[in-house]
């Protein structure tokens, strides 16, 4: 273990190199998380829809997703695909992070959606709404305020997830740590520097959900 | 509605991405370069002293650096690095991500069935390494010893010749450090790697000196003209002392002609 001056030093000194990586750090999150949740509610909307073979899409995607690793999906998406067209470093990861945490929002959104008492989409439609407007004005709010709690949680492991797109050549936290760290010949003083950046970057999106969630549950009091 | 809306988003973002991809220049000569005034070459930058980088902006240097942006200069190119993890620099040069790779790859006859090899621009080994106090000399000692080697190197099939207990490693300092702290019996490993973390103050020991190996530029089986401009390259920085030069600043010798 590296000496606490030292861990200091080598913090305070590599700080430029560390908060550019932070901030791609969180461009990957932040898009990824993004596009997951647009893509998480379509495949949920799929999954909860009357036709079996938009339901089956919707299992099969969530599927192939879960039943494979992140870092394989990544690497396919980066090299096997470049055949057909080459996707830039960035939207690969992103992208790759996207699909993979589409899939885990999708069954939260499910989940959530199922969970709301099948008297509100009634209520609803003997006011004379469509199911599509009752499902918009009605299920999907309440849906939403009850999936915070889970989907804070994947945006947490969405965001240490995003450390595996250091393996196409992202410079981001654990890119720059690991590589500061082998040309140094002192990889542990970095991984722990790398260590307390994602400690910080969680703590911070755990405040943003509670806000979120006490703003959401204003209704309740 | 919204399913409609949403379809459509996809749509536009898929089409985005076709056409924001990049196709290959060809070059008169029918050499292809993923743009035509600059030459990407790849290295992993987790390789001292061949590639590491440079603490303030982690743009990359080295001995295979240097030679990487001398055959960009001999070619009339510009030189652009591109860092990626070295298991994934010949995937990267098969898909198009870099134009070549000056990573210390050691020409073998697997890999030549996927990739061209350039001639060689210099000339080195596998060595044992091992703790200051240990009994192990000779690859004969290794004999069921556990022994350390880094991912997508070609040192796991040279280890795989003495012992069948084999550790992998992301990265040969990996295997060397945590051979240092007793991790594990050896680590076999090009001979300069393991020499520079000796000197950089590792606990280890070089023993024996197991085989020549010979480390050469990569390049894509679809571009042999290009192959054929990076030897005349080469060739050029051999006859005019330029890969002898560099080679006496990272390593005080010239590890660049051919031991005899």
């Amino acid at each position: 273990m590296p000496s606490f001056s030292h861990f200091f030093e080598t913090l305070v000194s590599n700080k430029g190199l560390f908060i550019d990586a932070m901030l791609l750090t969180l461009k990957l999150t932040a898009v990824s998380i993004l596009f997951g949740i647009i893509i998480g509610l379509f495949f949920a909307l799929l999954k909860i829809s009357r036709s079996k073979i938009l339901s089956f899409i919707s299992d099969a995607y969530v599927y192939l997703v879960r039943g494979t690793p992140l870092i394989v999906q990544i690497f396919i998406l980066y090299f096997g695909i470049s055949g057909i067209f080459l996707i830039p470093d960035f939207w690969a990861a992103a992208l790759a992070l996207a699909f993979h945490n589409g899939a885990y929002i999708a069954e939260i959104f499910r989940g959530t959606i199922q969970s709301i008492d099948k008297g509100q989409m009634e209520a609803g439609r003997s006011l004379g709404m469509s199911k599509g407007l009752a499902m918009r004005r009605i299920i999907l709010p309440q849906a939403f305020r009850r999936a915070l709690p889970p989907l804070g949680n994947q945006f947490i492991i969405g965001l240490k997830d995003s450390s595996l797109a250091a393996f196409i050549s992202m410079n981001e936290l654990f890119n720059v740590a690991t590589t500061l760290g082998s040309n140094n010949f002192d990889e542990m003083t970095y991984l722990l520097i790398v260590a307390v950046y994602y400690l910080v970057l969680v703590a911070l999106l755990t405040i943003i959900v509670r806000l979120f969630e006490n703003r959401l549950a204003v209704s309740d009091r | 509605m919204k399913m409609r809306l949403l379809l459509l988003v996809f749509g536009l973002l898929f089409t985005g991405l076709l056409s924001g991809c990049a196709k290959k220049d060809k070059l008169a000569d029918g050499t292809e370069l993923i743009d035509k005034d600059t030459f990407v070459f790849s290295a992993s930058g987790e390789f001292k002293p061949f590639s590491y980088v440079k603490n303030d902006d982690l743009s990359m240097t080295g001995f295979d650096i240097e030679v990487g942006n001398a055959i960009a200069k001999d070619l009339g190119l510009k030189p652009v690095q591109k860092r990626m993890k070295f298991k994934g620099i010949v995937e990267g040069i098969k898909t198009g991500r870099a134009d070549a790779a000056v990573a210390s790859h050691t020409i073998n006859p697997l890999r030549a069935k996927h990739v061209l090899f350039s001639t060689p621009y210099y000339y080195s080994g596998p060595q044992i390494f091992t703790r200051p106090d240990s009994k192990i000399k000779t690859v004969d000692d290794l004999k069921g010893k556990e022994v350390a080697v880094a991912k997508g190197s070609t040192y796991a099939d040279t280890a795989k010749k003495y012992t069948s207990n084999i550790k992998m490693y992301d990265s040969d300092i990996t295997a060397l450090k945590a051979l240092s702290i007793g991790r594990h019996d050896a680590v076999i490993t090009d001979f300069v790697t393991g020499k520079s973390a000796a000197k950089e103050g590792f606990k280890i020991k070089g023993q024996q000196l197991i085989e020549r190996s010979e480390q050469a530029v990569v390049i894509s089986k679809d571009n042999p003209q290009l192959l054929k401009r990076v030897n005349e390259a080469l060739e050029h920085l051999r006859k005019n002392g330029t890969l002898s030069r560099i080679s006496k600043k990272y390593f005080g010798e010239d590890i660049t002609t051919k031991p005899e």
